[in-house]
């Protein structure tokens, strides 16, 4: 919760709003996703790819993949370690 | 912050390594995990177990603020973190709240609940600490790492 978690729902509501689906999240400089993170990442999962996208995440810490697959939602997200691949994931 | 006290008041067990009631606010949360992450930093708590410690404490800190004081920011959290002589950490977070169930929680990695945004913390708290109790009603949770 807090800032962090608020701005990134804002962000995320701004760009569904104007049409984008196809989302990266790039995560290499989130040490650690508590909770309302994750659901934010699942939420916004779920609406894009109700719109035909999807949201890929990009170098996540393991610390943040090990709390990912510890709640189970690590299988609904494609995680990549390069952008240029995350990117091109999408064609 | 209010009756901050971090200076290790010690009893033949655990040693008290802070003891802190804030007001019921995101911002509160973010001051008191910071302050626990330089506490464990400096009793020289390996890094991972840091991250699972403070991340554990974060959710409870949350759902003290958003459920136990519906983000009241005229209510207190209460938090304490005692170690003893042999690095086991404990931590108590407690609000004013009318407390929990912990058998009303359903399982979020079950069927739909994948899908929800919401219902992780708990559960999140009892993957990454030793132990998790609920003690006053389901209004204090005491956790432990080993």
């Amino acid at each position: 919760m807090g800032e962090a978690v608020d701005g990134l729902r804002k962000t995320l509501e701004d760009l569904i709003g104007s049409g984008e689906h196809c989302l990266v999240i790039n995560l290499a400089e989130v040490p650690m996703i508590d909770s309302s993170g994750i659901g934010i990442l699942v939420r916004f999962l779920v609406s894009t790819k109700a719109r035909g996208g999807s949201i890929k995440l990009l170098n996540p810490s393991q610390f943040a993949i090990r709390t990912l697959k510890l709640v189970g939602v690590l299988n609904l997200f494609e995680v990549f370690d390069n952008e240029e691949n995350a990117v091109e994931s999408f064609s | 912050m209010a009756n901050d006290s971090t200076s290790g008041s010690a009893n033949s067990e655990q040693r008290e390594l802070l003891n802190i009631s804030v007001p019921a606010t995101a911002s509160a949360i973010a001051d008191v995990s910071d302050k626990v992450a330089g506490i464990l930093l400096s009793i020289g708590i390996p890094e991972e177990k840091q991250l699972e410690i403070g991340l554990a404490m974060q959710e409870a800190l949350a759902n003290a603020v958003v459920h136990g004081c519906k983000n009241d920011p005229s209510k207190n959290v209460h938090c304490r973190l005692n170690c003893d002589g042999q690095g086991r950490i404990m931590i108590i977070v407690s609000d004013p709240g009318p407390g929990m169930d912990l058998r009303s929680l359903q399982a979020p990695t079950l069927g739909q609940n994948l899908y929800q945004d919401h219902g992780r913390g708990i559960y999140l708290i009892r993957q990454l600490m030793d132990d998790v109790r609920l003690e006053r009603g389901g209004s204090e949770i005491q956790m432990w790492k080993y």
